[in-house]
């Protein structure tokens, strides 16, 4: 079954700005799928689509679940979001509640909550810091709990926007090579383009709410013509 | 940014923040309800209900400066009321506090009696927050079936106040890297106007995104705790200590 299936899906701000203008895209389960584009592109709005919060025209459908009001449950537990800001994806007063709340929420026993959180809190390397208050972590750790949040209710897909936005080098490649260990789907947003380069098993260029490119990073991403029309750069290989 | 929470002693471990939640919420909400009832001229009766608050605080060990700290901010907004019996009510009588005696107006006597009842309604209630976790207590206003939406509405307000606090602290700090000297009173209100306003749009911004985080978290407006609530035998002697102390109040109380 395909891991998410978009077709002739279109978006606008409250305000009438065009966001997504029919945007058509597939993808497979396993694939790790990087959106890249300038600012206000559309990628993050694509990614809000992909979860259920950005209501539009055409359809957007998730492991055979079509995005809508009555399904959004169970999408939830197949699909999880990372926010580009981690300080709006921890809102609870302790690192072990924050990541302990998804799981809650899917009603799972104390046990298991207990082992998700602890295998969560592990893979992303902070299991010594549960019971710290989330807005007291640095910004590489605040960031690998945002994704410890997600991982804890075990999703198959996971949407990441600008996941490694304001980290030094040595946390982005702590968190490629997290990234890199994780055998779920990913669809992951971001404007920079080494770290998108060393991740992407293909490459989904958006510019202007429409997908400009679609393909393996070493097609597009090598391709200076195309990528400078869309104000960016090329990879450091 | 690391905020000086109210809540920030209720992670400590002590016999007190041991208690289950729902024994320390009715304990509270019953004393709460008492103070409020005690007779309007008793004062030294409304001094002796600082007492129970006051003992826990200290098992609890929270901090006394903490919580006079807290109890002092939000004692001028009882002050102003209080103060204004001085001038409705000028009767002369004597007051009796324990041993000592003395003679002024009931005025006095009420000023006195509505300022220990607000600080006793303050530490019992600070000694709550600060020995019991803000979603236990979501969890057990949901078990007694209070309307979801005032648990909603209680559970965001606790996040939220936070956002806001944020931003206007960063506001402020934007500001201020930018004043060089201060201008016209017009231009400052002017200019202060616009701060708040752009720190009310900037918060909902961010509390949307929370909102949005919950929801891909599984959030329906149920608040989960992983912790577990057991009444225990050291609840049990709570709640008769408690229902000791209260009743003494009471009978204390109807003798006047």
């Amino acid at each position: 079954m395909t891991a998410i299936d978009i077709k002739d899906f279109s978006f606008h701000y409250p305000d009438g700005t065009p966001a997504l203008n029919r945007v058509s895209l597939s993808i497979e389960p396993g694939e790790k799928v990087l959106l890249i584009g300038p600012n206000g592109a559309g990628k993050s709005s694509l990614l809000l689509a992909m979860a259920g919060f950005a209501q539009g025209t055409g359809s957007v459908v998730v492991e055979g679940l079509k995005v809508t009001k009555k399904n959004l449950k169970a999408i939830r537990q197949v699909l999880g979001c990372c926010l580009e800001n981690p300080d709006d994806q921890l809102f609870m007063p302790t690192l072990f509640e924050d990541i302990a709340f998804g799981p809650l929420n899917m009603g799972l026993s104390q046990a298991e909550i207990e082992q998700r959180v602890t295998q969560a809190l592990t893979t992303v390397g902070l299991a010594d810091k549960a019971h710290k208050p989330p807005h007291h972590l640095s910004a590489g750790q605040k960031r690998a709990a945002a994704i410890a949040t997600v991982l804890s209710m075990a999703p198959r897909i996971i949407t990441l926007d600008e996941p490694d936005g304001s980290l030094d080098p040595r946390r982005r490649i702590e968190l490629q090579t997290l990234l890199k260990s994780l055998t779920q789907t990913l669809v992951i947003a971001t404007c920079n383009m080494n770290f998108a380069y060393a991740l992407a098993d293909r490459v989904i260029l958006v510019d202007h709410g429409q997908i400009v490119a679609d393909g393996t990073a070493q097609t597009i991403m090598t391709d200076r013509a195309l990528m400078e029309t869309h104000g960016l750069e090329l990879p450091a290989l | 940014m690391h905020h000086a929470h109210i809540d920030k002693f209720a992670y400590q471990d002590s016999p007190i923040h041991r208690l289950d939640a729902r024994a320390k919420l009715a304990v509270t909400l019953i004393a709460t309800l008492l103070i409020v009832a005690l007779p309007r001229f008793s004062p030294d009766l409304a001094f002796y209900t600082w007492l129970g608050p006051f003992v826990l605080l200290v098992l609890g060990r929270i901090p006394i400066q903490f919580v006079a700290k807290h109890i002092l901010w939000a004692l001028p907004f009882i002050l102003v009321l209080a103060l204004t019996s001085l001038w409705y009510d000028r009767t002369e009588t004597t007051i009796l506090f324990g041993p000592f005696q003395w003679h002024s107006t009931m005025g006095w006597l009420k000023c006195l009696t509505l300022t220990a009842k607000f600080v006793g309604s303050m530490l019992a209630l600070t000694a709550l927050i600060c020995t019991t976790r803000f979603s236990d207590l979501l969890m057990v206003l949901q078990r007694w079936h209070v309307p979801e939406i005032l648990v909603i509405q209680l559970g965001f307000l606790y996040r939220y106040i936070f956002v806001l606090i944020d931003k206007a602290h960063h506001t402020k700090q934007a500001r201020t890297l930018r004043t060089l000297k201060r201008l016209p009173t017009k231009q400052e209100l002017r200019i202060g106007a616009a701060m708040i306003g752009s720190v009310l749009v900037q918060s909902l911004d961010t509390s949307t995104h929370i909102t949005q985080a919950m929801q891909a978290r599984g959030f329906t407006g149920q608040w989960h705790s992983p912790r577990q609530f057991h009444i225990k035998p050291a609840d049990w002697l709570f709640m008769a200590i408690a229902t000791l102390y209260i009743g003494l109040l009471l009978h204390l109380g109807s003798m006047y």
